[in-house]
């Protein structure tokens, strides 16, 4: 099978500081991916560069067989690759429900249209309900968004990427800020996503990760130091080595809870 | 209270707030196409010209208050608007319609030629531009012999509607005036609510969440700016039929930053908020200007301090802020 995403050499240097580093990955269609690794890893800064946020400074991105190193950010988003972003990216001016309307409409090509009031195009209003109330924020729709909490926000990031209709979602530490129900909920969804799309996932809750994925990359430094299994991972002597004086260290072997 | 009651409260509230509003609405209406029949022909050619510059002021909440870019380019496509619809009335014919159509093609087109640069600025740079767009055009309409350069270009006849008899009377020109205006302001107020609207808003409040969500928004920008500019035009348009003289003044800096006060002072992102604020604008200079000596810039200096300390959302928050009161109390 081919992959959904490769990455090749994939490079991004702020300055003199190489916070990505020649990694290399694969991930193949309907894998649920976790990539994990200390702070500062470099996480953020390869999704980053992965959705086109920032360019890469060497290597290359391939989307569904395609180069899209030189792609701009939207282009890559209207060819299925989407992204959440580590702290909260959200509409704080515009209604919960008009958060997620904004990405139904551009998927039903109707985010021009100014012939009708919005709540008329009933099929873009009754989908981006659906996404709402899959994370729980059914009845929340007429709310501004800087009502809402911070991991309601969380919720609402969700559900603003699952009805932009992706076939990759990068999800950059999901339930950070999360309840325990709330992470719950997410892990669930998640569960339940079709199983046809895939994930790839930067998660500090390690048994949301060792419940999700099907596989672990573990970063550190910028480069990859492993990546397999979940048994795999948590038998590596070089991931152990890497956690080793981290407060994760715990996490990571036994399956505890931080 | 499980979802589906909150979602049911929710709606609940909304048809009697609609319904409050379209009573309120109406009988603005009423009021203002009544005003005529009662008030003499000053205090009406005052509200006309209040009218003409509100709709400017509409275009500017466009872009200020809906899609987040302060200008002061808008009196450039006022402007364009009103020359167009006087040369229009001068040289080919007198029926208004035609000349409002002239002034909004004109705005829509000087928007299009000169906005696809400044819409790649956002914040104090697009600001700049847009000073620069404006001060550009006013040079231009200040030596053009064409136009009559800083003369102006007067000798407009009267307007006439449906091959009807000249309207002389200032009540007439009022109610075209306003007739225009309320369909102005309907389609602003459908473009603000329609799925558009909403990408404007996402625009304005997350410009790089949109990209991510595989929109384009420098393209939406552009959009708005050149609706924006046909709103402006007809706004001149609407000027130089009550006014049947056009300057270079009426197209200047002054007249651009009046515009942008108004928003400030009225709400942005409300509609009706900045066409209160353009009344009080207006009346403030042309009216009240003389009774405290001269010193109109000067009370609406102070009325903007005021309004930035005291009423940060402008005259529409303050009604939201009274609103959220009394339904907290029910
Ligand atoms: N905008 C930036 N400019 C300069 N350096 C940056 C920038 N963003 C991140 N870095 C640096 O790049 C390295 C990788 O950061 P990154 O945020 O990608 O790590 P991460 O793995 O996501 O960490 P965390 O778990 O804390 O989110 C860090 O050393 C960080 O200090
Ligand atoms: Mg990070």
């Amino acid at each position: 099978m081919t992959p959904l995403l490769e990455l090749r050499g994939l490079t991004r240097a702020y300055g003199s500081l190489t916070a990505v580093s020649g990694v290399d990955l694969s991930v193949l269609p309907g894998e649920r991916h976790a990539l994990i690794g200390p702070n500062g890893a470099g996480k953020s800064t390869l999704f980053a560069t992965v959705a086109g946020t920032l360019p890469a400074t060497a290597g290359t991105v391939l989307f569904d067989g395609a180069d899209v190193t030189a792609l701009p950010e939207a282009k890559r988003a209207r060819r299925g690759l989407l992204r959440t972003y580590q702290h909260s990216s959200v509409f704080l001016g515009c209604s919960v429900l008009d958060n997620v309307a904004l990405a139904v409409q551009r998927v039903h090509r109707v985010a021009h249209r100014f012939d009708r009031a919005a709540r008329r195009f009933r099929r873009t209003e009754a989908e981006a309900l659906r996404h709402l109330e899959s994370v729980g924020l059914a009845g929340r729709g007429a709310d501004p968004a800087a009502a809402l909490s911070h991991g309601e926000r969380r919720q609402l990031e969700v559900a603003m990427v699952l009805a932009a209709e992706p076939s990759l979602v990068m999800f950059d530490e999901p339930t950070a800020g999360m309840s325990a129900a709330e992470t719950e909920r997410f892990a669930a969804l998640v569960e339940r996503l079709p199983s046809e799309l895939t994930l790839l996932i930067v998660e500090h809750d390690l048994d949301v990760v060792f419940r999700l994925a099907d596989r672990v990359t573990v970063l550190h430094l910028g480069q990859v130091l492993a990546s397999g299994t979940a048994e795999q991972i948590r038998a590596d002597d070089a991931v152990r080595a890497a956690y080793l004086g981290s407060a994760r260290t715990d996490d990571l072997f036994t399956g505890g809870t931080p | 209270m499980s979802a589906a009651e909150r979602t049911q409260a929710v709606d609940g509230i909304r048809p009697r707030r609609t319904a409050g509003k379209a009573v309120v609405a109406v009988a603005v209406l009423l009021l203002l196409a009544a005003a005529p029949l009662v008030l003499g022909a000053y205090p009406v050619s005052t509200m006309t010209r209040i009218l003409a510059f509100a709709v400017l002021v509409l275009s500017v909440d466009l872009l200020t208050g809906v899609t987040g870019l302060p200008t002061l380019g808008q009196a450039a496509y006022f402007g364009a608007g009103a020359y167009t619809a006087a040369l229009v009335g001068i040289h080919l014919t007198s029926d208004a319609s035609v000349q409002l159509l002239a002034g909004l093609v004109a705005g829509l087109v000087t928007a299009a030629l000169t906005g696809w640069v400044a819409v790649r600025a956002r914040g104090v740079v697009f600001l700049m531009l847009t000073l620069a767009i404006g001060e550009s055009v006013h040079q231009v309409a200040d030596t053009w012999s064409v136009v009559g350069a800083s003369n102006g270009l007067a000798g407009m006849p009267p307007i006439t509607l449906f091959g009807g008899p000249p309207l002389l009377a200032a009540g007439f020109v009022y109610w075209w005036v306003l007739a225009a205006a309320v369909v102005v302001f309907a389609a602003v107020a459908l473009v603000v609510r329609s799925p558009y609207g909403r990408t404007l808003r996402g625009i304005r409040d997350n410009e790089a969440r949109m990209r991510a969500l595989g929109y384009r928004p420098a393209l939406a920008r552009y959009g708005v700016f050149c609706l924006a500019g046909a709103v402006a035009g007809t706004g001149g348009a609407l000027w130089a039929a009550h006014a049947r003289f056009v300057s270079p003044g009426d197209l200047g800096f002054e007249v651009a930053a009046l515009a942008l006060l108004s928003v400030v002072i009225g709400g942005a992102g409300s509609l009706w908020g900045p066409c209160l604020g353009a009344a009080l604008v207006l009346l403030v200079r042309d009216n009240l200007s003389a009774a405290v000596g001269g010193h109109g810039p000067l009370v609406l200096g102070l009325v903007f301090v005021a309004v930035v300390f005291l009423l940060p959302r402008g005259v529409a928050g303050l009604a939201a802020g009274i609103r959220r009161r009394k339904e907290g109390l029910s």
